[in-house]
């Protein structure tokens, strides 16, 4: 990382009688400090990474003085195998990762984990990436929960609960001898918020005050016949353990409310936004305080059977709100309802949609739905029934008004971006006449992006690390090769095993792509073995990936500049046709460009202030010769090549034009040379604190060039431009 | 519902709500932070969430702010309940940075007229699916700017972009001194401010900002009126042929006319300047002909256009007299921002390859190469890399020399493939004209199709020869009702500007026998 994060330090050092105000994944981090944790481990991904920047960065004072271990994992089943700490020795640990992405890579260390037990407090802190601005796909973590008997805590989102359930959630888990997962939705992690704040604690054992002697327990070893043993555990003694604790800890909670012939069964997730959706239909107060009495499920497995048993014996109707799909928790209480022979109504899925995230407007229109089904006793429907008019008389006005939907806006890569280049490259060996179209392997990482315009490079995507991997099966029933694309994150998270030694062991034939960009650049520019942040690093602490590569035997190995589109076009049409065999591995090196700037642009503040010389390079289109087809567009999508309207008033399509966005890259005049477009591109050299030098030369080129009617300097210029000359001879 | 208390006061009754739509990159965050920053400064709870995800770059992104206007201390420990999303019909102040992302706001139903104030920049940043069409992709923004007066309770839109722009900064900074002018957020100009000090970055430039946007939308302050364009060279004394627009042509056709006649001089000479009237003269005439008076002389409009267009063909001669000229150089210079005292040097990407060299041959000469060229398809990849500084003199004086050819044009090779193709066009449209005005305007424009350079430039000028010689001349000759073949021509127009590859025009073209007409799967790629 290139960016400090003194000032969050600062927030987690604040103790009895201080307030803390910011983010929630920030909060979180700091009830971890304040429960004891003796170790903190994971990886990186939103809505979760901000945890793992703060802890692995500039807090390495504050970590080594309460003696807490952190360690900027391999990848979530390193993670997840880090809980082991925990099974042992009266530890408490933290680790954290995406899910449910992460969960799926962990899943193997958790079963171990949950099945052996842990006697030291064990949280997952999960980032839930399920609905809007989700970078994953579409599922929820429940069923982990509920298949190793891990438990499932998500907190509604308010600072001091959060904070408050966190803390007992450790002890949650050393009651019930279970790690505890805790999700948080991508904007439960964003939201800031305030809370009063207190010291943080050392753990039992740390850094500062080791263990003493190894512990030896041959019943939490995952072999049989402990294994049996270890599941007879969970249900007759964690599960009954963990259920007490709930219920006598009070982690869920219940708001009444004076309509109580009905009521709700959240996910303490959604709770703020049922809250919102009944203050709409006039139902609650700013503060909360709602007319529909709430249960609010903080931990959302195991489920409390009694108590949710009481919530709805009185009640004629509950909605139960959860998303996703299955309704888990509207099966579950049906079935604890049947059993507990109670016939409460139980309103859900009918209500609300089964698939996708309870958006504000989902939420309003579930809760309408069902106050308008169940009519609880004595209430007025019409603010129910004109709110939601309202909201539809509106959306049809616009969408009349509009005419026409308003076209979507799919992201792209940054400015400058040096993986651009390489899907350039690609999309110009497949225009030549002996390569054609080629299946693409893709992977997960900023590169996925290639699959939307204006390239749309990309066949499968199957798994973070595995562009290679999901190859293996597809590049044989081609007549030509595959091209498999690997980001130089995944190829550290499992690339390397899952997809090198595997292609290398079973002779593939096929070309890898692996872009070197520096830095895990999606989740924030985090470092990597091979980072090297602009020679920044100690070079005997990098890990070149060519030298890993070249490790496992593949001899075919070539490294190359992406921002040279024509040489990195050639190199792709060399791997895609020599007569070697085996796997061909190009790695397109440069260095992430939001990384790079965020390093350069402060030291060329300082350089321009200190008055030396620094020259500043911009590309521009001439408006003059530019015809308005947009091919330079379409090869790279880069946000500062746009247009605007043409200047030339017998022009009706606008010309091609770069803003001032432009970093100078140099991308576009590489296409324009490589795919041999137009002459419209140019670079410009702007030396900034010019020396005697510069300004000699700049004079006498000016005179010269003047003389033979070009550009003096800039009053002579339109002087020139008016007086007109013999053009017309 | 009354949240009120025993208070002097009563508190209010809902939190103050507000979204901000931008697009990744643009610092939507930093300004999110500056908003909660300066709110939490003056004690309010507040809260906001964003929603960058996937959309991080580039794509829409929004964040949602929530502020209670009372003190903590007044709160007697109880906090409000706020919401993480923006919800319809519940928004207080929606602001967006770009028009485009004002119609999504407007279309998610976040704009309501008894209650929403919705903060525009009337500045377009188009997105990728505008850019990069072939001809003009980019969306009407009329019906948008509509919507917004008719649904907010108070609309703002105000060209941010331009404020920033005059004013050296970001339209982050602009954007909150917007809102706060606006008098629409409980919190005072002062707070933000402060919260833009504490930040600690560019905060001069950011203060700027914010005061420019802050005078502007309370009146205080003009929008900074664009630097206007570099004026271009005028060709020589052309008053002549400028009059004889005015005297022989209809005064619907003359703004375009008298550009043509401008194109034209610039581009050869007065001769050629004449030679373009004497043929727009001929469209005129077909058109007068056939009812022009009444469809306010249309094809002679667009015949006018395009032909002036066509006449002033982009060869190398061409490239090198426009990339020479003074004014170009100050063009540049003030695109890529340079100080006076800053010089600047300028580097080309010239790749001429055979076509390019044919072009300026002798007819006889130039023929021969093309025909030697196309007996192997590898000579087509044959190019002569060229970096041209043009700013220094051995750079400068190449494009001089080149430009300096303009005399020896009429003799060149690609002068005599063009004006042949030129007079079969303008036959066809005149011939046409007299069967069916609206199949004359079709094939008026036409010529649209050639475009660009090299590559593009071969699969524009054929794509031009297809829709042409398939549709276009048939028509012309043929009789009876032309509403058939003005769809079909219409209809390929569309299509062969639809995608790069020629897929689609390919299916709506009738397939010359024994040729399988594409399947519509690949047309649809």
């Amino acid at each position: 990382m290139e960016r400090t994060f003194a000032k969050e330090v600062e927030l987690l050092r604040r103790g009895d009688g201080e307030y803390f105000e910011g983010e929630g994944i920030l909060a979180i981090t700091k009830a971890l400090l304040q429960s004891g944790v003796s170790y903190v481990g994971g990886y990186q991904g939103a809505p979760v990474s901000h945890l793992m920047d703060v802890l692995t960065s500039d807090s390495k004072g504050l970590m080594a003085e309460l003696g807490v271990h952190t360690e900027v994992c391999a990848n979530e089943a390193a993670a997840a195998a880090m809980l082991a700490a925990s099974i042992n020795y009266p530890i408490r640990g933290a680790v954290t990762w995406k899910s449910t992405v992460g969960t799926n890579v962990a899943a193997d260390a958790l079963s171990n984990v949950a099945s052996a037990g842990v006697i030291g407090g064990s949280l997952i802190i999960l980032g839930e990436d399920y609905g809007e601005g989700a970078s994953i796909i579409q599922e929820r973590t429940h069923a982990f929960a509920m298949k190793c008997s891990a438990w499932l805590m998500d907190p509604r989102p308010h600072h001091p609960r959060v904070v408050e359930l966190i803390e007992k959630g450790f002890e949650l888990s050393e009651a019930s001898h279970t790690p505890v997962m805790v999700e948080f939705r991508i904007r439960a992690c964003h939201v800031t918020g305030r809370f009063a704040t207190k010291d943080n604690k050392p753990g039992e054992f740390s850094t500062n005050k080791k263990l003493e002697k190894p512990s030896f327990d041959l019943g939490r070893i995952a072999l049989p016949p402990a294994t049996y043993e270890q599941e007879k555990k969970k249900v007759e003694e964690r599960f009954p353990a963990a259920i007490d604790f709930i219920r006598e800890n009070k982690l869920n909670e219940v708001f009444p409310g004076k309509h109580d012939d009905v009521g709700i069964v959240c996910l303490g997730g959604l709770y703020n936004s049922v809250i919102r959706g009944l203050q709409q239909l006039g139902l609650a107060d700013v503060f909360g305080n709602s007319e529909i009495p709430i249960l609010c499920l903080n931990v959302t497995y195991p489920l409390v059977d009694d108590e949710i048993a009481d919530f709805c014996a009185t009640k004629r109707s509950v909605l139960i709100v959860e998303e996703g799909f299955p309704e888990y928790h509207e099966q579950a209480i049906n079935a604890l309802l049947r059993k507990a022979d109670l016939n409460t109504e139980i309103v859900g899925k009918g209500v609300f949609p089964k698939a996708g995230e309870y958006q504000a407007e989902v939420m309003l229109r579930g809760l309408a739905g069902f106050i308008e089904g169940s009519v609880p006793k004595g209430i007025d429907l019409e603010p129910v029934s004109s709110a939601v008019a309202d909201l539809d008389r509106n959306k049809e006005t616009a969408a009349e008004m509009l005419g026409r939907p308003v076209p979507k806006r799919p992201p792209g890569f940054c400015t400058g971006c040096p993986e651009r280049p390489v899907f350039s490259a690609i999309k110009l060996v497949q225009r030549e006449e002996d390569i054609g179209e080629v299946h693409i392997s893709a992977d997960i990482g900023c590169h996925t992006f290639a699959a939307l315009p204006p390239f749309g490079l990309g066949n499968t995507v199957t798994g973070y690390g595995l562009g290679l991997a999901s190859s293996a099966g597809v590049a044989p029933h081609f007549n030509g090769r595959t091209i498999s694309i690997m980001g130089d994150g995944g190829f550290w998270h499992n690339g390397l095993s899952s997809g090198i030694s595997g292609a290398a062991y079973n002779e593939h034939d096929s070309v890898l792509v692996v872009m070197a960009n520096g830095y895990s650049s999606a989740t924030g520019q985090q470092h990597l073995p091979s980072t090297t942040a602009g020679g920044n690093i100690p070079s005997d602490t990098v890990m070149p990936i060519e030298r890993a590569i070249k490790g496992l035997g593949v001899k075919w190995v070539r490294k190359q500049h992406t921002y040279r589109v024509g040489k990195m076009k050639k190199l792709l049409h060399e791997a895609l046709t020599t007569s070697e065999k085996g796997l061909k591995v190009i790695i397109a090196e440069a260095e992430c460009q939001i990384a790079k700037q965020r390093r350069l642009r402060p030291m060329v503040r300082k350089a321009l202030d200190a008055g030396n010389r620094v020259v500043r390079t911009r590309f521009g289109v001439d408006e003059d010769t530019c015809t308005g087809d947009h091919s330079c567009i379409r090869l790279s999508g880069c946000p500062s090549l746009t247009v605007k309207a043409n200047p030339d008033p017998l022009r009706k399509d606008p010309v091609a034009h770069v803003n001032n966005g432009c970093v100078g890259c140099g991308l576009c005049g590489e296409v324009a040379d490589a795919a041999v477009l137009c002459p419209s591109f140019y670079k410009a050299d702007v030396i900034q604190n010019p020396k005697g030098m510069d300004l000699f030369l700049d004079k006498w080129r000016k005179n010269v060039i003047g003389r033979l009617g070009g550009y003096a300097n800039g009053a002579a210029a339109n002087g020139a431009a008016a007086k007109g000359n013999g053009a017309a001879a | 519902m009354n949240a009120g208390t025993n208070g002097a006061e009563a508190l209010p009754e809902r939190t103050f709500t507000m979204v901000v739509g931008a697009l990744g990159g643009e610092g939507g965050g930093v300004l999110t932070s500056w908003i909660v920053a300066a709110a939490e400064s003056m004690g309010y709870p507040s809260q906001s969430t964003s929603i960058p995800g996937v959309a991080q770059r580039t794509g829409a992104t929004t964040y949602y702010i929530e502020i209670y206007p009372v003190h903590h201390d007044r709160l007697e420990g109880r906090s409000p309940t706020m919401a993480l999303y923006a919800t319809p019909g519940n928004m207080d102040v929606v602001v967006t940075s770009e028009l485009m992302e004002a119609g999504r706001a407007l279309e998610l139903g976040w704009v309501t007229p008894s209650r929403t104030t919705l903060i525009s920049s009337s500045h377009r940043v188009y997105s990728i699916l505008e850019k990069s069409a072939m001809g003009d992709g980019r969306v009407e923004v009329s019906d948008l700017v509509k919507t917004a007066n008719h649904l907010a309770r108070r609309p703002i839109l105000i060209d941010m972009d331009r404020l920033a722009q005059a004013n050296g900064t970001a339209i982050n900074a602009v954007i909150l001194g917007v809102i706060a002018g606006s008098g629409e957020v409980p919190i005072p100009a002062e707070a933000f401010e402060k919260a833009i000090e504490k930040t600690g970055v560019a905060v001069s430039a950011n203060l700027r900002g914010f005061k420019a946007g802050f005078d502007h939308v309370r009146g205080d302050i003009p929008m900074p009126e664009e630097p206007p364009p570099v004026e271009r060279r005028t060709p020589g004394n052309i008053d002549a042929l400028l009059s004889r627009v005015d005297e022989a042509f209809p005064p619907e056709t003359r703004q375009i006319l008298q550009d043509g006649v401008r194109r034209a001089v610039d581009f050869q000479n007065l001769a050629y300047g004449g030679r373009y009237l004497d043929n727009a003269g001929k469209i005129l005439a077909a058109d007068k002909a056939n009812g022009g008076a009444e469809k306010g002389f249309r094809l002679t409009i667009e015949g006018g256009r395009y032909l002036a267009l066509w006449m002033t063909y982009e060869d190398i001669i061409r490239v090198a007299s426009l990339k020479s000229r003074p004014e170009r150089m100050e063009r540049v210079r003030r695109e890529v921002g340079a100080k006076a005292e800053e010089p600047v040097v300028v580097t080309e990407f010239l790749k001429p390859g055979f076509d390019e060299i044919a072009s300026v041959l002798p007819p006889a000469l130039g023929r021969a190469l093309t025909q030697w060229k196309e007996k192997k398809p590898s000579r087509q990849n044959f190019h002569i890399a060229m970096r041209v500084k043009t700013n220094t003199v051995f750079g400068y004086v190449r494009l001089w020399g080149l430009a300096k050819m303009r005399f020896w044009r009429p003799h060149s090779y690609r002068f005599a493939e063009e004006w042949s193709e030129i007079e079969t066009w303008l036959a066809a449209l005149e011939s046409a004209a007299g069967r069916s005005y609206d199949l004359a305007s079709e094939i008026a424009e036409l010529p649209n199709l050639r475009k660009g350079y090299s590559d593009t430039h071969r699969r524009g000028i054929g794509n031009y020869r297809k829709v042409f010689e398939e549709l276009a001349r048939p028509a012309s000759s043929a009789t009876g009702d032309a509403a058939g073949a003005v769809a079909a021509l219409n209809a390929a127009r569309t299509a062969a500007l639809a995608d790069p590859e020629g897929d689609a025009l390919r299916t709506v073209l009738v397939a010359p026998p024994g040729e399988a007409p594409e399947s519509q799967a690949q047309a649809a790629e």
